[in-house]
């Protein structure tokens, strides 16, 4: 049985080990003071969509909403094997997560059938939670969120095995769903995201994606916007004094105990 | 005046402590604006443990009881919290930003066309109006937001964001039962299986924790670290790697799905220190690094950083110890 299979790709903030201030004098976050990145969730997303492509036949189809910045996250997403690729032309600095999804909602309406539908679920302290839900809840579709692992699809339905708190529940919905997927993958963890194919880069390389207009749409993303960001603020750095320790001293290794056991 | 609607989760005849939190949140906010402070339970067989969401601060309980929502499930989560709304509106909703929470209060807020921000840290009247803001940026960052006038604002409250309440017995209420007409056409998804750890462990008032991670590379090496703690007298944690390992069982887990913690003296022991754990460490007092990989993010954070083969420098430390 072939499935067709949308993923939602997104460019997010590399927000691994900043170094300095995010923020400039006047409160605005700096700009150029961030790189970008595949969000990594959304590439296991992709993995699990080509995965299941691999075993069953069907299709994969990208899509994502704005122009690229420094990655461009569905030309990536050719390189690892998607048939299309979809760009919604619109400005990320007018759009809040619900917005997003109106937009993406009407894109994947436009593709035609579906079956199933992957993003990443949240980042843990990221910009760019809720987005899969909101789509789910427009397009009126079941989903599961918090899926470490797809255990089976097929006769109309999937099964999901959710990570929750303290454990896993598998959860069955009907086809179409909409999953959104987790996992901190460890490096040499088999499920880790396939890289890019050089053969695939040479052919996709100058490919032209198909770029939707939020007026081919019939979206008016402003009035869809519910949230407003009332502004930024500093955390107080937290100071950390760093001391090193040989492990091959012993005595460097008691000292450590002792001060830190008695609470130093 | 701001009416505020706790979502209280409620397992196996206890309510969540992050729910509890939301009570408190909540309560801070009705009373800097005189408004009430309303809680709902969706489940099954949850009108009892509700009963002591009165105790915790709340003005009012509601309860929608069904049989069929043994385990918690989206869609009738979802059209229950709408129905309810619609009959008791409540300018802010604020949910424990769980599995359950995270899940249900972006498609709550779709369906009510509701601003949702999630993981919050903080909730607060200000001005004419309810803000609410998280860390961001690697926590670098505090971001406010905001709903316009007359948009229902949605949040998720980070386990942390306010101390839980102590009970007060001598308040007491009637749990009021809620029709939220759930049809069989909205349990079309369904539990199939669930595997959950009994809580055995109280990571959240420990004062030592020794964690244990992925880099320890099989199950003995794992046991030199509970020989570690237990010469410390220390609980073991644990990421998600070693728990999926087999190695403890998930109720040690540390982080994004299990608990956060603020012990006095966390060491990590050959974990690297991936965003989905440090945000349930982060708060430790003093943070003990062992790693071999000197670019693990867990040694630029940590306050000993201790560069080397775990398995090779848990055993100094225990022989140090002995």
């Amino acid at each position: 049985m072939a499935f067709n299979i949308m993923v939602i790709v997104r460019e997010v903030w590399d927000t691994r080990d900043l170094a300095g201030t995010v923020l400039d004098e006047g409160g605005q976050v700096k700009a150029g003071a961030l790189a970008t990145r595949f969000e990594t969730e959304d590439l296991n997303a992709l993995e699990a969509a080509l995965r299941i492509k691999d075993e069953n036949g069907g299709t994969v189809t990208a899509i994502s909403v704005g122009a690229p910045r420094e990655v461009d996250v569905l030309r990536e997403c050719l390189y690892r094997g998607v048939d299309q690729a979809v760009r919604v032309e619109a400005n990320p600095g007018e759009l809040d997560t619900q917005a997003t999804a109106g937009l993406l909602a009407e894109a994947i309406k436009k593709q035609g059938h579906y079956d199933l539908i992957l993003s990443g679920v949240t980042l843990a302290e990221g910009e760019n939670a809720l987005l899969g839900s909101y789509v789910a809840a427009l397009l009126g579709i079941e989903q599961i969120s918090y899926v470490d692992a797809i255990e089976e699809i097929g006769d109309g339905s999937v099964v999901g095995k959710r990570g929750i708190e303290m454990g896993y529940e598998s959860v069955q919905v009907p086809l179409p769903a909409l999953l959104t997927v987790g996992v901190a993958l460890v490096e040499d963890d088999p499920r880790t995201p396939r890289s890019a194919k050089a053969m695939l880069k040479l052919k996709a390389k100058k490919v032209d994606i198909p770029a939707l207009t939020p007026g081919d749409l019939g979206v008016d993303p402003a009035s869809l916007v519910t949230t407003a960001i009332a502004g930024h603020e500093s955390v107080p750095e937290r100071l950390i004094e760093s001391k090193d320790v040989d492990p091959d001293d012993e005595a460097a290794l008691k000292s450590m105990l002792d001060d830190v056991l008695k609470g130093e | 005046m701001s009416d505020t609607l706790v979502l209280a989760q409620i397992a196996d005849g206890a309510v969540h402590d992050v729910s509890l939190q939301c009570v408190a949140k909540a309560r801070s906010l009705a009373d800097a604006s005189g408004g009430k402070v309303s809680c709902l339970a969706v489940g099954s067989r949850v009108s009892e443990a509700a009963k002591c969401l009165f105790g915790y601060g709340a003005d009012a309980v509601y309860a929608v009881e069904d049989a069929r929502l043994e385990h918690y499930l989206t869609t009738p989560y979802k059209k229950a919290l709408k129905a309810f709304l619609e009959v008791h509106p409540h300018p802010v909703v604020v949910l424990p930003a769980t599995t359950v929470g995270n899940d249900l209060a972006p498609m709550a807020a779709a369906e009510l066309r509701a601003a949702c921000v999630m993981g919050c840290d903080d909730v607060r009247t200000e001005g004419d109006g309810t803000r609410t803001k998280r860390m961001e940026f690697d926590r670098k960052v505090f971001t406010s937001f905001s709903a316009p006038a007359g948009t229902t604002l949605v949040v998720t409250l980070k386990d942390g964001a306010a101390e839980a309440p102590a009970a007060d017995a001598s308040k007491q209420g009637d749990v009021q039962a809620f029709d939220a007409q759930l049809a069989d056409t909205d349990f079309v998804a369904k539990v199939l299986h669930r595997d959950v750890a009994t809580k055995s462990v109280n990571l959240k008032d420990a004062k030592i924790i020794v964690a244990a991670g992925a880099g320890l590379g099989n199950e003995e090496n794992f046991g030199k670290v509970r020989e570690l703690a237990g010469k410390l007298g220390a609980e073991l944690g644990a990421t998600r790697a070693v728990v999926d390992a087999g190695w403890l069982p998930a109720d040690h887990q540390i982080g994004q799905t299990g608990a956060t913690v603020r012990p006095d003296v966390y060491m990590a022991c050959g974990i690297s220190g991936a965003v989905q754990h440090w945000v349930g460490m982060s708060e430790s007092k003093t943070i003990v690094a062992i790693n071999i990989d000197k670019a693990a993010p867990i040694l630029k954070r940590a306050h000993y950083r201790i560069v080397g083969d775990v398995n090779a420098v848990i055993p100094k430390l225990l022989k140090v110890l002995a």
